[in-house]
This record gives C-alpha cells, structure tokens and sequence, in this order.
C-alpha cells in the first residue's frame, strides 16, 4: 500500500458531516478588505460584527466610520454605515442617537481621527453621557496619510514625521486619551483591550458585547480602546509588530478596564 | 573652475513649494497630514528645525494655522499646508489673519471634492472656495504654479506678496503639480529678491496706551508692523477695531479699516499680475489655463501649430486679483477665450466672463480625470 493511497484516503471527507465551528458572520460581507497584511482592522471588525449577530440587532445597528484606514468599513459591516467628516464621528453618532434612542449606535474611530481632529467631539461626547459606544482604534500613528507622527505616537517612536524619534520636548508626550474620558462622569465603562493573540481577542469581544448591552439598558457612554499594530505604518512584518505592541505599547497603554459601572459591582 | 550649467535633482511640487518657502525665508511651519499636500509638511519637518526654524506638527488644520498666526504677530514668516477639507477648517484663522493684518502663506493641494471627496484624485475645484472663503468678500491673493519650478518661485513671491500686504496669501497647487515628480534644473529658477514686511520705527517703552498700532495715512497704505512682545504695547483683535488694535463698532475710522484691508489690496494688483503668455500673431483662440492645465495646454498649442493653425495661450500665475490688464492685452484680434478646468462649473471661467463679459468665453470642464489636448483643440476656433 503506498503512501498516497493513505492521504488520498484521508482528503476523502464529505463536508455534510463536519460541524461549523468557525465562519463569517452575516452581518460581515463577503469581501475581501483592503487592509493591509497584520493590521488589526479586520480583526476589531470581526468581533465587532460577530457580536451584532450573536445579540440579533443587525438590522438596528448604526454605526459611524472615521477618516482614516477604514473610511471603507461601510464595505465590510453590513449594517448601516455613515463615514463621518475627519474627526466628526462621535458628532455625528450623537446626531443619530439623539433622534433614534432605541437604536444600537457606535463610532469606530482611529488615534488621529479621535485623539488629534477630533478630540473636543470626543471628550464633550462622552462628558454628555451619550448612550454610544466609540472604539477607538489606537496604532500610534497616521496609517492612511503615510505613516505621520500621531498624538499618541510614543515617545522616541520614529514617524514620516518624527524622523529622529518623537521628542516630547518639543510635542509633548503620548495623549493617553483614554484615561482621560475615563475621567468624566458621563463616561459609564471605560476599557482598553488589544487583538494581538486569541485570548486578547476574547476579551475585546466580551468589552464590546458588555458595551452594546449597556447601551441596549440605556446606560451612559461606552469607550473601547483597542491598543493596536500598523504594520506598514510601522514599517514591520505583521509578526515583528505584534512584538513590538506587546512590548512597547503595552507599558504605555495597559490593557485592562478604567472604568466599570458602580452599579456593576 | 567650470561654469555650473545645471543642477539637475528629481523633485516633486510639493518639495519644490517647501524650498521656495525656505528660500523667502520662512522660519515656522506647522502642519497635519492630508494627502495631497503632506509632502510638504514631510519636507518641512525634515528641513526647517536643521535651518534654525520651528516645524510643529497640529492635531488639526484650524491648530496649524493659528500656530503660524502667532508665530506671525511676532515677525516670524510663517506657512502651512494644506488640501480642500482642512483649507475648510483654516477659513476661521484666515480671515483673522486678515482681519488681523498677519501675514502667512497657506499651501492647499487640491483634491477632488465636495468634503472628504477623493483624496488621490484631482480636481482644480477649489478655485472660488478658496478666494470666496471671507465674510465680507475681501481679496484674497492665489497663485498657482503648474510645475515644480513654478511651485519655488510662486511660494515664494506668495511670502513677498503676504510680508507686503500684510495679508494671508494662497499657492493653490493642484493634486498633478503637488505630487508629481520629474527633473527640476536649478538653474532655470529666476532670480528672485526676499522682501520683509515693513516694521514700525515707533519705540516705547511697552507701556504706552492707545498707540495707532494699525496706523495708516491712506488706506491704500500698509502699516508698518508692530510685533508681539516687543517695545511697543501691541493689541490684536479679529473684531472690527481701529488703528490702534481695539474692537470698535461703526466708528468712521473702523469703517475706514475695513475698507483699508481691501484697498491696500487693490492699490497692489496691478504690480501682482503675473502670467506667462505665448501669443501668435492672427490667432482667433486665446487658451487661458492654470495650474495642471497649463500642461495640456501646452501640448494642444504644439499640436494645433504643427497643423498650421494659429492660436495664442496664456497662463495665469495669479489667479487673484485677476490679471485684468496682462489679459485684455493679450486679447488683440481674440474672439474667443477657451479655459480648461478640472472642475464641472467652470469655476475660473465664471470669473473671467464677469470681467470681460463682451467676450465669448468657452470653457473644457471635466472631473475625475485629466483633460486631454484633442478637448482642448475641439473647442479653439
């Protein structure tokens, strides 16, 4: 009996007999994106749409892209989707909200967008309490643009723009703009999380799914920092850059909750 | 010894816009990233610090330019740059700039818009935004280069004509010109004098109220500056104030300012004309055209030559004030004006019919991709 007989043998599997245990979600569409190899778009978009399934609300969804890298979410989240002028989503999400509180409303955000452009929107948002969720999308840098220095560029991190490192004498340090929202009393959960390896993904979703039932309770603002890698921006293979988030990121943006509901115990 | 005959490098607009900045001596620049126009922030950023100057890198356009305001009121020539959704957010500071008599040279690289619009494609739409961006429709001076060379050479008379006027002045790039590459020789670039805005011969002690900062003798004049933290106690408003700086209503000498701002304008639009003309003797079609088109043009012109045909081109390198005079005495003979634009409204055709509204002004209008010659041969009579 050769050897081939035996693989050939084991190739021979009929699909009806398999079990699902992983697949795209209905609310992601069947196209492939434009990201680039490692970046952790995707990702955050997966979860993001997996958790929309899973709670049945895709069809009273609404969510608000930013300027930046994914401008295009609207292709890849099959919900109803608006990109917003450069740092206006959080804006604009309040709009929305305002006028359909029983919906399910989030801002998906990158460091530039939310922390640069866009940071009054952002901080009086979520001093309103407004009953949104914003996921913030933070890789220390100007993706779309070509790789510029971001406000929370690290310090010493080289950019286009910062070719000797960033100085924070001259620009000041990272702005950790999430424990500033943190901060603020309309602010109701406030987390950061990353998507850097499967057990960091699980916890992302489980930030995000806590966050849409908040809002589907009525609670106050949802704010999810994703910590996460530009592999081109950063000019790294996708694996060397989840090296360096891991150990260069992390100590300055930790991962973990800021800010959890008191009547959450 | 050898003569240098040329110095050839490879540079795009943008990079040629940031030497031209730093030639007229600008010593701050502050930025935020937007495509078409980062590659000046880029060059900046790389070059200006190792010259002595400031490169500030703004969380957003209305910081960048407010930035280079201040470092303005102070004497420093400052510049920013731009695309058509961050020119948007400038048009606050801008008109404070000119309000305040400040001078600064904004770049804006045009895209293709409304809003966001499209980020890598072209468009020459931003023509009467960017000139109508005033409450009160107030002049503001645009020149536009159509290659790299242009790009120096217009920035810097960009920085003669705001340290002059005291008044924010405009290169208005298109999308083409800022981005695209190709060999500049050096040597072509003219010769070109670096003038400063005139500074005041008052001194105080720093103390001293109610001096006529802003003092003017005819409103046509500019006045001489003033800058912050200096002998003389300096007061800068946006609002509407008289000539010492402080917000005023209806007074006749505010009323008087605010006629100034635009007559200092006026008085100086003839010396700021600047067009590059090829007429023909017997031509019937005068093709006008700036920015990008202006290379269109240029091939439509030989081809129209090579098949005998007679026709004159002009190209406008201060788009405001309209070169009113260099164009009527281009038009000898001329029975109808032909202007290329990347925009669907004829945006700088509307202008020029509203000036020479005896002519028969046709205008090749087209978005989303470049104009070829044979357009513009189509419509030359």
């Amino acid at each position: 009996m050769s050897t081939n007989a035996g693989i050939e043998q084991e190739l021979n599997i009929n699909v009806e007999d398999m079990d699902i245990v992983y697949e795209r979600p209905d609310t992601l569409t069947d196209t492939r994106m434009h990201y680039c190899p490692g970046c952790s778009h995707g990702v955050v978009h997966r979860i993001l749409m997996e958790v929309v399934q899973e709670l049945g609300i895709q069809d009273k969804t609404i969510g608000v892209a930013p300027v930046g890298c994914s401008v295009f979410a609207y292709s890849y989240l099959d919900i109803d989707m608006q990109e917003a002028a450069h740092g206006r989503a959080s804006a604009a999400a309040t709009g929305i909200k305002r006028v359909l509180p029983d919906r399910i409303v989030f801002s998906y955000q990158g460091d530039g967008d939310l922390a640069a452009i866009g940071t009054a929107e952002t901080i009086h948002t979520a001093n309103r309490g407004e009953k949104i969720l914003v996921v913030f999308i933070n890789n220390a840098i100007y993706g779309m643009t070509g790789g510029q220095m971001a406000p929370t560029t690290l310090d010493g991190m080289k950019t286009s723009t910062s070719p000797f490192g960033r100085n924070p004498d001259h620009v000041g340090h990272p702005l950790k703009i999430t424990d500033l929202i943190a901060m603020l009393p309309g602010a109701y959960y406030v987390t950061r999380v990353a998507v850097n390896n499967p057990r960091n993904v699980r916890v992302a979703k489980k930030a995000i799914t806590k966050s849409i039932q908040y809002q589907m309770d009525g609670k106050g603002l949802c704010f999810v920092e994703v910590v996460s890698n530009c592999p081109s921006g950063w000019k790294m293979t996708p694996v060397e850059a989840n090296k360096w988030l891991e150990e260069n990121m992390f100590p300055i943006y930790p991962l973990g909750d800021l800010k959890v509901p008191s009547d959450d115990k | 010894m050898h003569d240098v005959q040329s110095i050839v490098r490879i540079r795009s607009g943008n990079q040629m816009v940031a030497e031209g900045a730093l030639r007229a001596g600008c010593k701050f620049f502050a930025g935020y990233p937007i495509t078409p126009a980062s590659g000046i922030y880029k060059t900046m950023i790389d070059t200006l610090p190792g010259k002595g100057g400031v490169a500030l890198s703004a969380p957003d356009e209305i910081s960048a330019l407010a930035y280079c305001v201040g470092a303005s009121l102070r004497g420093q020539k400052a510049m920013t740059a731009t695309s058509g959704p961050g020119w948007a957010l400038m048009t606050e500071t801008v008109q404070y700039a000119l309000m305040t008599e400040t001078p600064v040279v904004i770049a804006t690289v045009q895209r293709l818009g409304p809003s966001t619009g499209g980020a890598t494609q072209n468009a020459q739409g931003d023509v009467l935004f960017v000139e109508n961006c005033t409450s009160g429709g107030y002049t503001i001076p645009v020149f536009t280069p159509s290659n790299p060379i242009e790009c120096y050479e217009l920035t810097h008379i960009a920085f003669t004509w705001s340290e002059l006027l005291r008044t924010p002045v405009v290169v208005m790039l298109d999308k083409e010109v800022g981005m695209t590459s190709e060999d500049v020789n050096y040597m072509d670039i003219h010769d070109l004098t670096t003038l400063s805005r005139q500074r005041t011969s008052m001194s105080g002690n720093g103390m001293d109220k109610n001096i006529d900062t802003y003092y003017f003798e005819n409103p046509e004049d500019v006045p001489s500056f003033v800058p912050v933290g200096g002998e003389i106690k300096s007061t800068v408003t946006g609002s509407a104030h008289n000539k010492a700086g402080r917000l005023q209503k209806n007074s006749p000498e505010t009323l008087e300012v605010l006629y100034h701002l635009q007559k200092k304008i006026d008085a100086n639009a003839n010396q700021m004309e600047l067009v590059k003309r090829d007429i023909e003797e017997g031509a019937r079609t005068l093709i006008v055209s700036y920015g990008i088109t202006a290379r269109t043009a240029r091939e439509a012109v030989r081809r129209l030559r090579k098949n005998g045909e007679k026709v004159s081109w002009l190209n406008v390198l201060s788009l405001f004030p309209v070169p009113e005079n260099k164009l009527r005495n281009s038009l000898h003979g001329i029975e109808r004006i032909v202007i290329p634009e990347e925009n669907f409204g004829g945006q700088y055709r509307s202008v020029i019919e509203n000036v020479f509204d005896d002519q028969d002004v046709v205008g090749v209008n087209k978005i989303g991709s470049m104009i070829t010659p044979d357009e513009i041969i189509a419509k030359v009579v």
